[in-house]
């Protein structure tokens, strides 16, 4: 009977998903509502206006900044979740859980990640430095970092992983991306210009250009550093999830 | 520098600075992360509060983020119901936080105390996001943060239990984003647009046109409110609330109760008056049917819930109960589709907020004084905790609704507009469950004062940090019942401006 209920249930909501899709404006036509109303001026004008050759970061981080402060913000809350429900190691260094995370890998193994990690991470920077002119930015460079150190500590084993990260400055970096666009809107408060304008008044010509490009740097950069680290925090806590134990029922 | 005008968009970066500070202050001393949380949340309710006056419906405050005009950029929209929960949330924000200083070195683990701050701040900035808002994806974004922070502090605690609530919350919770989610790119696919003002024009035109699209537009909405009642927990999809909120720490199911089942209803109210509003009558059957079904799913769900809550032997899981009975009365207030009706509607979002609260921060007090969770176990507890229990009496007078206390007031007009559009049903169903609610209210507070005493009659009151909010709560209750006319003609106009077309 139950089964049967979700069964219907399901049907229902397949039935209404496939007549929506049907009815929705075709994907391959120039001409559709989603094609004419805003994206227009973000093609026409994106580069200009936006300060970013790559339309995508200029829509991101400077039309829709505000919802890129956001999503940033949801990133740090979900390590704020992982971090507060799997209870972080204690800072520095922990040995003790060496004997959770004791790795057997093969010397290739170890030899290629060795190469290959600062490779890795030297294109992550590249993602991250060049998101403004070439697909790319923080959120992507940020994830390539995170996956470098992941696989290092996939090779290698937790402890030997963590000797390798500055721990003490783990806990800023995770705040960095919010504070850089935080940064950002309230200079440009206190510049008497809007929130998150990526401009100070008062100056004019070539140095208008450059001013907005770094302050979308400063950004980008901020969102990488926060987003790499912020994976390696959260695999770093679940690595540690056996240590786990729930506490008991209070009956 | 004009920092008036850029009020808006500091009621949002304000708290969230302090959110992305606090670990760093934990870094250090664990115990600054609680100053540092009620610091930022004082200020940003002078910022909330120094707004009242200056906003109404028909002219709302508006902000350009960055600087763009929408529809192209993000604009910031400060209407009198975005104000009214604004000003709920940093009240209550400053109370729980107050309250949680002692709760939380007793009933949560001291490594997560940090964190248990950090989240508070970040849950209380994206409520504040959500609420002022004009921007439907925006609301999405902000969504997802309250989302995350209330899966997290229902869990905080690390009892087994508590760890399933939060993962059956988690599901269900998910599920109704991505139904949100999936609703906005329907709505963005044939009207171009993320502001909900906007879009609301974009509808118009599309309807005056008889727009091939206006079958995807409705069913969005369809997934819109659907998406919506999960959050707000209304009846058949409210399963996730009773354990959730029961078996998180008392200062969060406070939270949950008080403030964030509330965006739900603040997300169907920006669906079907902000931006379906305008293109009402390209719409009328879809959303005319669906303000049918939402009042007869909250009128239904008053008296169900409301014999559910009689049924249980927890206390807390009792007072969970009664949230779904509440939210029952506020959806039923907005869906009825009169001024009346609305303005009580939007009336009991305080009053609930205030009462509930007040619920849970007591039924806290016991459990950290005593440990007790269960009804039976109350017997006497007047004598011993005289102030927690009259606080848990005069605020169960605003959640039963009787005189003088703001639940009535709210009842009131959400019954009276129920009879000025002809629900006698609904009235029939939602009078049915005030009495049963009388029933399970009452028989807290008879256990409580006229029973035999289990724990002595020896003066034992909780801490003074948990006692101040508790019995302002209980005093706002009677306040807004008693000078009801502070808020109510501006409710009723902002529901005026709301339900003209």
């Amino acid at each position: 009977m139950r089964r049967l209920l979700v069964v219907a249930a399901l049907a229902c909501l397949g039935i209404m998903l496939l007549y929506t899709i049907g009815r929705m404006p075709p994907m391959n036509s120039g001409s559709t509502p989603d094609k004419t109303h805003v994206v227009p001026r973000y093609l026409e004008h994106g580069e200009e206006e936006g300060g970013a050759p790559n339309i995508i970061t200029s829509v991101i981080l400077n039309y829709r900044g505000y919802d890129t402060m956001g999503e940033v913000t949801v990133i740090f809350s979900a390590l704020c979740a992982v971090v507060a429900l799997l209870d972080r190691e204690k800072r520095g260094r922990s040995r003790s859980a060496a004997d959770i995370s004791k790795v057997k890998s093969s010397v290739i193994v170890r030899t290629v990640v060795r190469i290959a990690v600062p490779v890795i991470i030297l294109f992550a920077v590249y993602t991250i430095l060049h998101g403004e002119t070439s697909p790319g930015g923080g959120f992507q460079g940020g994830a390539i970092v995170g996956a470098s150190i992941i696989l290092f500590t996939l090779a290698f084993g937790l402890p030997e992983s963590t000797d390798r990260m500055p721990l003490g400055a783990r806990i800023p970096m995770e705040s960095s991306a919010m504070l850089a666009f935080l940064a950002m809107g309230f200079l440009g408060l206190a510049f008497g210009v809007e929130f998150l304008t990526y401009a100070l008044p008062g100056i004019h010509g070539q140095a208008t250009e450059t001013i907005r490009m770094l302050m979308l740097m400063v950004v980008e950069i901020g969102i990488g550093v926060a987003g790499g680290i912020i994976f390696i925090s959260i695999v770093f806590a679940m690595i540690r999830e056996d240590r786990y134990e729930l506490q008991p029922d209070i009956p | 520098m004009n920092l008036a005008a850029r009020q808006p968009v500091l009621l949002v970066a304000v708290p969230l600075v302090f959110a992305a500070t606090c670990p760093l202050w934990g870094m250090w001393k664990r115990r600054i992360c609680f100053y540092w949380a009620l610091g930022g949340m004082s200020v940003t309710a002078f910022l909330a509060w120094s707004l009242i006056g200056k906003v109404s419906q028909k002219a709302p405050l508006t902000y350009n983020v960055s600087g763009w005009r929408p529809p192209w950029g993000i604009q910031i929209r400060i209407d009198t119901v975005g104000l009214l929960l604004a000003c709920t949330i940093t009240a209550m924000s400053i109370l729980l936080l107050l309250y949680s200083y002692r709760y939380v070195e007793k009933e949560i683990p001291t490594q997560r105390i940090v964190y248990y701050y950090t989240l508070l701040l970040l849950i209380f900035t994206a409520m504040l996001g959500c609420s002022v808002t004009g921007d439907l994806f925006n609301f999405f974004v902000f969504m997802e943060i309250f989302s995350i922070t209330s899966y997290a502090l229902v869990a905080i605690s690390g009892e087994r239990r508590a760890i399933r609530a939060a993962l059956k919350y988690l599901l269900m919770g998910a599920t109704s984003s991505l139904t949100v989610l999936l609703a906005i790119s329907f709505l963005y696919s044939v009207t171009g647009s993320l502001n909900m003002v906007d879009i609301g024009q974009v509808l118009e035109r599309m309807g005056r046109t008889s727009s091939p699209y206006l079958p995807v537009a409705a069913a969005a909405m369809i997934f819109f409110i659907a998406g919506f009642c999960v959050k707000a927990a209304v009846f058949p999809v409210h399963v996730w609330l009773p354990e959730a909120h029961s078996i998180a720490p008392s200062p969060v199911s406070a939270l949950l109760s008080a403030l964030v089942i509330k965006m739900g209803v603040l997300g169907i109210i920006r669906t079907l008056f902000t931006v379906y509003g305008r293109g009402f009558s390209s719409f009328s059957e879809v959303w005319g049917a669906l303000a049918t079904v939402l009042s007869w799913a909250a009128a239904l769900s008053i008296p169900v819930a409301a014999i559910m809550a009689i049924m249980q032997t927890d206390l807390k899981v009792m007072i969970a109960y009664s949230s779904v009975v509440h939210v029952g009365y506020i959806v039923l207030g907005i869906s009825v589709l009169s001024v009346q009706g609305f303005a009580g509607g939007l009336f009991n979002i305080v009053a609930h907020a205030m009462g509930k609260g007040c619920f849970f921060l007591v039924a806290g007090i016991i459990i950290y004084k005593h440990g007790f969770r269960r009804i039976d176990d109350l017997k006497g507890l007047g004598r011993s905790m005289p102030v927690t229990a009259g606080a848990f009496a005069i605020a169960s007078l605003s959640i039963v609704g009787l005189p003088p206390s703001a639940g009535f007031i709210a009842k009131w007009n959400i019954l009276y507009g129920c009879l000025q559009q002809s629900q006698y049903i609904q009235v029939v169903l939602a009078l049915f469950g005030s009495m049963l609610s009388a029933v399970y209210c009452f028989k807290v507070v008879y256990y409580m004062f006229f029973t035999g005493s289990n724990v002595g009659a020896k003066m034992d009151e909780g801490p003074m940090t948990m006692l101040i909010p508790v019995t302002l709560l209980a005093a706002g209750t009677v306040f807004f019942g008693i000078f009801s006319a502070l808020l109510m003609p501006t409710l009723s106009n902002a529901a005026r401006v709301l339900l003209a077309r």
